[in-house]
């Protein structure tokens, strides 16, 4: 597959204003106020394959949604360059956008006071859709989300998670080429995320490039098929998701529950990681040093057991250790 | 040609939806229409009793000053329909980090801000308007075809000088974010185009004519129409016409600025 996005060695920084909260401070800033510069993104390249669907984590004030709204054309580079299907997203911002959806979770398009319906046929004018394509994606879309029901009552008497569906359906009326999605399930309970994964799922195998933003772990696991980790703007991680697992070397977790208390333990590449009880350990066991079936056959000789249980390294273990292990670089 | 028809589709989409939308809260809609037509009434209601009491401006009778106020209320109405919206949304979108939301769609920033901000509240206000220029008209001596024609050029250069002022204060929130109390400035300067010209010193009837020129808004399509608009009128288009531009261009701008500064 061939790269949809290219970017190279992309930099944003922005002046703001600083000010401490105390009143003498408050007071001090009507007259002057002190100028920081923020570098929200620093000298970042990626790229993106067409088709994918591209994780960008980071924790908050990472400068994942500089990127993206970068990527959309809202913001301009202070440095570095963007291409997107050929397309430079700021200098060719309106005919760039026709071909790009965007789903903000924090940020909604559709109109608070009327239907949704109302708010796609305001999306089919803006974007040239013809009554034919609209009225048979508005049937597709609605038939994946189950949504027929209430894309005729107002917005605002929608739940968070009808909302969001009717988000997506929105900003893929004009079946664009790539979305970009900025926390799309924040704030959804676990059916509603199980939906809009789907979705991205369905509409990914139909061609569709997702780029996402998110907090979720959980999305980046049954989505991503690629993860870029940026921290304090930089880049720190650029890969499979698989690579991501095996960060931390092939790693697993075995979780014992024991019939006597187990002090010690001495078998090569593992070592116990938690001790919840006297009886319930937690173990990890790297998989490049010893296999898992000789680990068990040691594990039986040592102690005995009455439950056991197999599990990956946790994603968040991996990422905080990848930010901790950066930031300990840096210093 | 196939541009302007995909806006005016876009154009007639937003006010099937500022209908649908100002039907949802149908009181608030009549209450909205009727304050604002009792708010910009009670203006030239002023005037009447001003005239009653036996004063009034020299040289000019209450219907000719009529005349005048009503066109400036029926500007107003249809720029708060069409246009004056751009400020509210523009301030409200800058404060909250939503401008992203209009830029990345595949139009104008500018127009899709004006067109999804249409309100047909100012319904109210635009009848009562023409309600007063009706009865002027009727009390006054009949304009000929030609200088209605005029005076329709001239209320739509207006127009423009609206649509000047709501793009410069729309601009300015980029700068001074939150600052509600700026179209309160416009607003006082505005007034000005609400009297006949000529009451003022001279230097006044310079600025609202050539630099701010506000005066466009009322006054003078009601001298084209009472005949007393003298050579300057069309003089005047230019700078109302520059005043437009450069409110476009200032409006364009400071969006270059946020894509630009933003975080």
């Amino acid at each position: 597959m061939d790269n949809i996005i290219t970017v190279d060695k992309l930099t944003k920084e922005y002046m703001t204003y600083k000010r401490g909260s105390s009143f003498s401070e408050s007071l001090g800033a009507i007259f002057r106020r002190k100028k920081v510069s923020v570098l929200a993104v620093n000298n970042i390249s990626f790229t993106v394959k067409e088709g994918d669907i591209a994780g960008i984590l980071g924790p908050n004030g990472a400068g994942k949604s500089t990127t993206i709204k970068m990527l959309t054309g809202t913001l301009y580079p202070t440095s570095g360059s963007i291409r997107v299907m050929d397309y430079n997203p700021t200098r060719d911002r309106k005919a760039y956008v026709s071909q790009i959806g965007a789903v903000f979770g924090q940020k909604s398009q559709l109109i608070w006071d009327i239907p949704p319906v109302d708010s796609f046929k305001m999306n089919k004018a803006i974007y040239g859709i013809s009554n034919k394509d609209y009225e048979e994606r508005l049937k597709v879309m609605t038939r994946i989300f189950e949504v027929e029901d209430y894309i005729t009552r107002p917005t605002r008497v929608l739940s968070l998670g009808e909302r969001m569906k009717c988000e997506f359906i929105m900003a893929m009326l004009h079946q664009p080429k790539v979305v970009f999605l900025d926390e799309p399930t924040i704030g959804l309970d676990v059916i509603a995320k199980h939906n809009i994964r789907e979705f991205i799922h369905e509409m990914n195998s139909r061609g569709t490039t997702f780029i996402l933003t998110t907090h979720d772990l959980e999305d980046v696991e049954q989505l991503a098929r690629n993860v870029i980790i940026i921290n304090h703007g930089d880049k720190v991680f650029d890969g499979s998701l698989k690579e991501l697992r095996n960060t931390l070397g092939e790693v697993k977790l075995v979780q014992l529950t024991l019939s006597k208390p187990l002090n010690e333990l001495s078998i090569p590449g593992a070592c116990i990681v938690e001790r919840e009880s006297e009886l319930s350990i937690t173990i990890s066991v790297d998989l490049g040093v010893i296999g898992i079936n000789e680990f068990i056959s040691k594990l039986s000789d040592i102690c005995s057991f009455t439950d056991i249980s197999i599990k990956e390294m946790p994603m968040e273990t991996i990422i905080t250790h990848i930010y901790k292990s950066k930031e300990d670089d840096k210093q | 040609m196939k541009r302007i028809k995909r806006y005016l589709l876009i154009y007639r989409e937003c006010i099937r939806v500022a209908f649908a939308s100002a039907t949802t809260y149908r009181l608030n809609f009549f209450l909205n229409c009727i304050i604002m037509l009792l708010g910009d009434i009670v203006f030239p209601l002023i005037t009447v009793l001003i005239y009653n009491s036996g004063a009034g401006f020299e040289g000019w009778s209450v219907y000719e000053v009529l005349l005048i106020q009503s066109i400036f209320t029926m500007s107003t109405a249809l720029a708060d329909m069409t246009f004056n919206g751009i400020l509210w949304a523009t301030m409200f979108a800058v404060r909250e980090g939503n401008l992203e939301m209009a830029l990345i769609l595949p139009v104008d920033t500018m127009f899709i801000l004006m067109a999804r901000t249409f309100s047909i509240d100012a319904v109210g206000l635009f009848i009562g308007g023409f309600t007063i220029f009706t009865v002027s008209c009727i009390n006054l001596p009949a304009p000929g075809i030609f200088m209605w024609l005029k005076a329709g050029a001239l209320f739509i250069t207006g127009l423009c000088v609206m649509m000047g002022i709501a793009l410069f204060m729309a601009a300015t929130s980029f700068k001074w974010v939150g600052n509600s109390r700026i179209p309160e400035i416009f607003e006082s300067i505005k007034g000005f185009g609400k009297y006949p010209n000529n009451i003022f010193p001279k230097t006044v009837c310079i600025i609202t004519s050539y630099l701010f020129p506000v005066a466009m808004i009322g006054y003078y399509p009601a001298a084209v129409l009472l005949g007393k608009e003298g050579s300057a009128s069309f003089i005047v288009l230019i700078p109302c016409l520059l005043f437009l531009a450069a409110g476009i261009l200032m409006y364009r701008y400071m969006v270059r600025l946020y894509q630009g500064v933003g975080g």
